[in-house]
């Protein structure tokens, strides 16, 4: 695998994990109901918080 | 922030990020990695505090509180057609905003107050009313404080020269330093009272 595969794999998967957090923060926004905050904290912050991550780590990382 | 250009913001974000998902190697240039920093890190960082924010403003209101089944009572204590359950006669006569009711008289509660632990009693709250067995009655973690009551009521005339608080000059500094609580002296100590609710006459709003 080259470096710049590497990275586009790691930069969609960060890309998937935080859109799908920030889509879980859409949908608590709109759900009126205390459950929500749950759902932001717990599924949306998590994930979004694992796409970060994942990309921080594919700066630093060295394919080889 | 308003939740509805907070939704515009998210839909922006993903969009944003969408691009850097359908074309990664756009992130080979110098310009292509201040996107992805900006769309990976930087959005979603701000996006999270903000929504974070607007989740505990909403939790503020009224409706949000009781929309567990422990508070119905305390619900309808803001309704008591009688004017000394303090909760009710401040409701009805817009003393607190009627939307957030609850929280203008417990800044403190939970979620509200600065330590971890008492955040973390909120969430407790959510577990217990989904997952545990609610309890009968509930109360308060501390004494009500009268810093509530003070923080209206400090320097209206009302309170500084009411005939009882200024009696002696003990009374006003105690009350003042939380020494002679409000509600709980005598004076003021008819609040929610819901274990009477079935035994009071209860006031409708005009439609």
């Amino acid at each position: 695998m080259t470096q710049n595969q590497f990275i586009s794999k790691r930069l969609r998967a960060a890309g998937i994990l935080i859109m799908l957090g920030l889509l879980v923060e859409a949908l608590s926004l709109i759900w009126n109901h205390p459950l929500s905050f749950v759902a932001f904290l717990g599924i949306g912050g998590l994930m979004m918080f694992a796409g970060i991550i994942i990309y921080l780590v594919s700066l630093v990382s060295d394919p080889r | 922030m308003p939740t509805v250009a907070l939704l515009i913001l998210l839909i922006i974000m993903m969009a944003f990020i969408a691009v850097i998902m359908i074309r990664p190697d756009i992130t080979a240039a110098r310009g292509g990695k201040i996107l992805a920093f900006l769309g990976l890190f930087i959005f979603p960082v701000f996006a999270g505090f903000a929504g974070l924010g607007s989740h505990i403003e909403r939790s503020k209101q009224t409706s949000f509180c009781l929309s567990c089944h422990v508070m119905e009572g305390y619900g309808q204590s803001l309704r008591v057609d009688d004017a000394s359950y303090i909760p009710a006669v401040h409701y009805q006569n817009n003393r607190v905003p009627r939307d957030e009711a609850c929280y203008t008289c417990h800044t403190d509660y939970t979620l509200y107050s600065g330590a971890i632990k008492a955040k973390l009693h909120g969430l407790k709250h959510l577990y217990v009313q989904y997952l545990g067995t609610p309890p009968q009655s509930i109360k308060l973690y501390s004494p009500y404080n009268n810093r509530e009551c003070l923080h209206c009521h400090l320097g209206a005339r009302s309170f500084e020269q009411g005939a009882v608080h200024t009696a002696d000059t003990q009374t006003m500094a105690d009350i003042k330093s939380n020494k002679l609580s409000c509600v709980s002296s005598g004076c003021h100590s008819t609040v929610h009272n819901v274990a009477n609710l079935n035994k009071v006459k209860f006031w409708s709003p005009a439609p």
